[in-house]
């Protein structure tokens, strides 16, 4: 176990320093010069390279790399061009909505898929298991911003019951924070939590089929007992990769819903610094995504081996 | 309950799915602590007779007719009252060790679960019972701890485990449909041994399926023989064998002993070897950046033999003792890490590389499967053209027919199937697709990995004549790779046995099997299931009754 843990932590670390080499690459070969930026087209182009020598813009590629790499390590992800405050403030701001809205909005999804694809594997090709997979389809289907703007028109216009809109911040209490979150969250966990189902049904129904159920059923487990007990931890195993995908998109991915709802979230962040040249800002988000990705995948990976015995041997 | 009723009785059982008559007028009963062997070959309703037992049938399954436990109805009871009859007086064990149990859960939990869903007995209670049940069927609680889990097994302790989640509850009545197919002979051996004593301490009813008359006629005291869903003759044991009556009976119980007539080779003074093998050695190096100190497995270990042009040569041995692996690098898919093979005189792959294609268009293959061994969205004609690659000038599209044309016919098949697809053929069909396969590039010897193993017995009786006639006509030599010493009595010349990676015995067939000189041979054959002896065993002389049934 420990062997197979020190592999998957080696593996973590290699991604991180691939990543953060082409993440600085592309980063420097974008168009569009952060100084520029700042003082508009007709800058004086002394002062123009006086900022740039400010910024650390004029020195070579490696040193800019190993610096900011250097920096990353220990929490310092340097000052941003446009908001001149550190990065790794800034950073903080938003994760303390952007992380609870993506916990938030997994938790409901694998809370809604879970039953629903037990309640759909058990009625396999009965209606039962029809209006699930039809309901998913248009859980799918159904563009979430527009999802979200229904959210809104019921909930908050008609019902009065959540805010349209923006977030109070943890300091006004857990349940107006919670509140705000609400409607993003159900907005982001639909279409999530229909491929969810849907990958689950498929993963029970093919675990049905194979010998050990029927061993169950000659036991005298009857279908719902040996598809709960037998199949479900089986058929998990698919499920997890899709659920640590899910997260990872769900932390970056909410930009329109983050618009929709005007919360000050991490994909705000990175759009925001995109349009202003605040390569920084982008670069240290998008590496700290990255992080989260192969984070994620880590804790997946050993998820695995907790569910599955023969992942355990071999390794030890 | 009555205690003189049979512990199942069966009366004019039919079975449909969809629609489809499956089962017709099944009939037969199974008296306290006695055996009933089902036989038949694959198709002919055994499992699902098994499985209308248990009512663990598909969708859109019909039953009608009467299957009484112990003078209880089951046709007609409620679903819920089967789940309790499931495991607690019925067990079943089925026919894959390696994927009946569930491999998430270890084998103490999966024998308790069957205690723990049918009484209240407490978690540990269960724990304790399962440990003395697998005690009871071989697995010491000592060497084989309940927190075991099946991967850690091998197939044969795997099968103990399935016998165990079945017998915790001392059912009355045990089904164990095919329980043996996929193990090794001795495995199998004890596995029957172990069925055996269960039937006699606990005086249970046991319903044995299989397709193999030699285990049947050891093991049963009565037989059913089935074909196209009827049973069409049932009788005491010694009675079936020596009064056989139906002539499907007679069919299969001539297909089984069949031996194909075939030119035995002589061998003569100044023979060139075909094929020369020296010294080979294979290893497997687990190779990754944490494994720690490198633990080497030799899978083909020292193996040196010779093969002479139009002999037949034998080579059986347990899983896992290397035979594959000595097929693969004959066919220069493995890299051999030391040792030579010769082909003809001239060196064929060498430590570190691969062969020729003229040399490999020399050794041909057919495998075992014969479903998995064919690109499925091929048609035939392009599977059999597929090793026309391996000559020197490719052949011109006429020619290319005619060569797939007339390997086909000589198969056996009709020359103009080559636009079919192979999911329209029967397995039979397709070994001999597989056959032809081999055949068109004209090669001197033609490795057969268990070629017939997954053949019904009158088909593997078609297969064995073919593949000798073909020997004999187109003078193939054949290496004939399997873990049925039957079958390979019948065709080969010559026996190697390997045991570990290493060739423990060598010798004529006729010789190994009449005195065997390594105590492992004595071992293999002596698990071996021949039905000669299991009816000798009985009172029964086969040559005798072989005069009079036989056609």
């Amino acid at each position: 176990m420990l062997r197979y843990l020190a592999r998957r932590l080696l593996v973590l670390a290699l991604t991180m320093v691939a990543a953060s080499i082409v993440i600085f690459l592309l980063m420097s070969v974008v168009p569009g010069d952060p100084a520029q930026f700042m003082m508009g087209m007709n800058a004086d182009p002394a002062a123009l390279a006086a900022l740039r020598a400010e910024l650390g813009l004029d020195r070579p590629l490696l040193v800019r790399y190993l610096e900011w790499v250097g920096g990353l390590v220990i929490g310092d992800f340097g000052q941003s061009y446009t908001y001149r405050v550190s990065v790794s403030q800034l950073i903080l701001d938003r994760i303390g909505l952007s992380l609870p809205l993506a916990f938030l909005a997994l938790l409901l999804s694998v809370v809604i898929a879970i039953p629903a694809a037990l309640f759909a594997a058990q009625r396999h090709n009965k209606a039962g298991d029809i209006s699930v997979m039809g309901l998913s389809q248009i859980g799918i289907a159904v563009p979430n911003f527009w999802f979200a703007m229904l959210l809104v028109l019921l909930f908050s216009v008609t019902l009065r019951w959540f805010s349209a809109g923006g977030f109070p911040g943890w300091d006004a209490g857990f349940v107006p924070a919670m509140k705000a979150l609400t409607l993003p969250a159900i907005a982001l966990a639909l279409p999530q939590a229909s491929i969810l189902a849907r990958v689950l049904r498929s993963a029970l129904l093919d675990t049905l089929g194979e010998d050990y159920i029927r061993t169950a059923r000659a036991k005298g487990l009857s279908r719902g007992q040996a598809l709960r007990r037998h199949a479900f931890r089986n058929a998990l195993i698919p499920v997890l990769t899709i659920i640590g995908l899910q997260f990872s998109f769900l932390l970056a991915g909410a930009i329109i819903i983050e618009n929709v709802f005007f919360l000050p979230g991490l994909g705000r962040l990175v759009f925001q610094g995109i349009t202003q040249r605040d390569l920084i800002v982008v670069q240290s988000v998008v590496i700290l995504l990255v992080f989260a990705v192969t984070l994620v995948t880590f804790l997946v990976d050993i998820a695995y081996a907790f569910i599955d015995p023969r992942l355990r041997r071999g390794t030890v | 309950m009555s205690g003189s009723a049979p512990i199942l009785a069966v009366h004019d059982l039919s079975l449909s799915i969809g629609g489809t008559p499956i089962l017709e007028e099944v009939g037969f009963d199974i008296p306290h602590g006695s055996i009933f062997g089902l036989v038949g070959e694959s198709g002919s309703g055994k499992s699902l007779t098994a499985m209308s037992a248990m009512r663990l049938l598909p969708a859109g399954a019909r039953l009608t007719g009467s299957i009484k436990l112990a003078g209880r109805e089951l046709i007609g009871l409620p679903e819920d009252t089967m789940c309790h009859l499931r495991g607690n007086e019925i067990g079943m064990i089925f026919q894959e060790p390696m994927t009946a149990l569930n491999p998430l859960h270890t084998i103490g939990q999966q024998v308790a679960e069957t205690i723990r869903i049918h009484t209240d007995r407490s978690r540990k209670d269960a724990l304790d019972t399962a440990r003395e049940t697998l005690a009871r069927v071989g697995l010491p609680g000592d060497r084989f701890p309940l927190d075991r889990y099946p991967h850690e097994l091998s197939g044969g302790q795997r099968q103990r485990v399935g016998i165990a989640i079945a017998v915790a509850l001392k059912p009355k009545l045990l089904i164990a449909d095919e329980p043996t197919t996929a193990l090794d002979v001795t495995t199998q051996a004890q596995i029957l041994q172990l069925l055996k004593t269960l039937v006699v301490e606990d005086g249970i009813g046991l319903m044995l399926i299989t397709h193999d008359l030699a285990v049947v006629a050891d093991m049963a005291d009565r037989i059913g023989v089935m074909e196209a869903g009827r049973i069409v003759e049932c009788a005491e044991t010694t009675d079936l064998f020596q009064h056989t009556q139906h002539p499907y009976t007679q069919r299969l119980f001539a297909a089984s002993r069949h031996v194909p007539k075939r030119r035995a080779y002589v061998p003569q003074q100044g023979d060139i070897p075909l094929l020369k093998v020296d010294n080979l050695v294979r290893d497997y190096r687990p190779n990754s950046l944490f494994s720690g100190k490198a633990r080497t497995v030799r899978a083909v270990d020292d193996v040196s033999f010779a093969m002479f042009p139009g002999e037949n040569v034998g080579l059986v041995g347990e899983s896992g003792c290397g035979k594959s692996t000595l097929a693969r690098a004959l066919l220069g898919l493995e890299v051999v890490q030391g040792g030579q093979i010769t082909l003809r005189g001239k060196p064929f792959a060498q430590p570190g590389k691969p062969p020729a294609a003229d040399q490999r268009r020399l050794i041909q293959v057919v495998f075992q499967d014969p479903y998995g061994s064919f690109n499925p969205r091929h048609r035939v004609d392009r599977l059999v053209a597929e090793p026309l690659h391996l000559l020197n000038e490719r052949p011109s599209d006429l020619e290319r027919r005619r060569k797939v044309g007339a390997v086909l016919e000589a198969v056996g098949l009709a020359a103009d199937v080559g636009k079919r697809f192979i999911h329209e053929f029967s397995g039979g069909q397709r070994q001999r697709i597989a056959i032809a396969r081999a055949l068109i590039v004209e090669p001197k010897l033609v490795i057969l990995d268990e070629a017939v193993s997954a053949l019904d017995v009158s088909i593997r009786a078609q297969i064995l004549d073919l593949l000798a006639d073909l020997s004999s006509r187109l003078s193939v030599s054949y290496l004939f790779i399997s873990h049925d010493l039957s079958v390979v009595r019948a065709i080969t010349d010559r026996l190697m046995v390997m045991r570990d990676g290493r060739i423990v015995e060598e010798g004529p067939t006729s010789d190994v099997f009449a005195s065997p000189k390594h105590p492992y041979t004595a071992e293999l054959l002596a698990a071996a299931p021949d039905l000669g002896s299991a009816l000798l065993a009985r009172g029964v002389d086969l040559d005798q009754i072989s005069q009079l049934s036989l056609v």
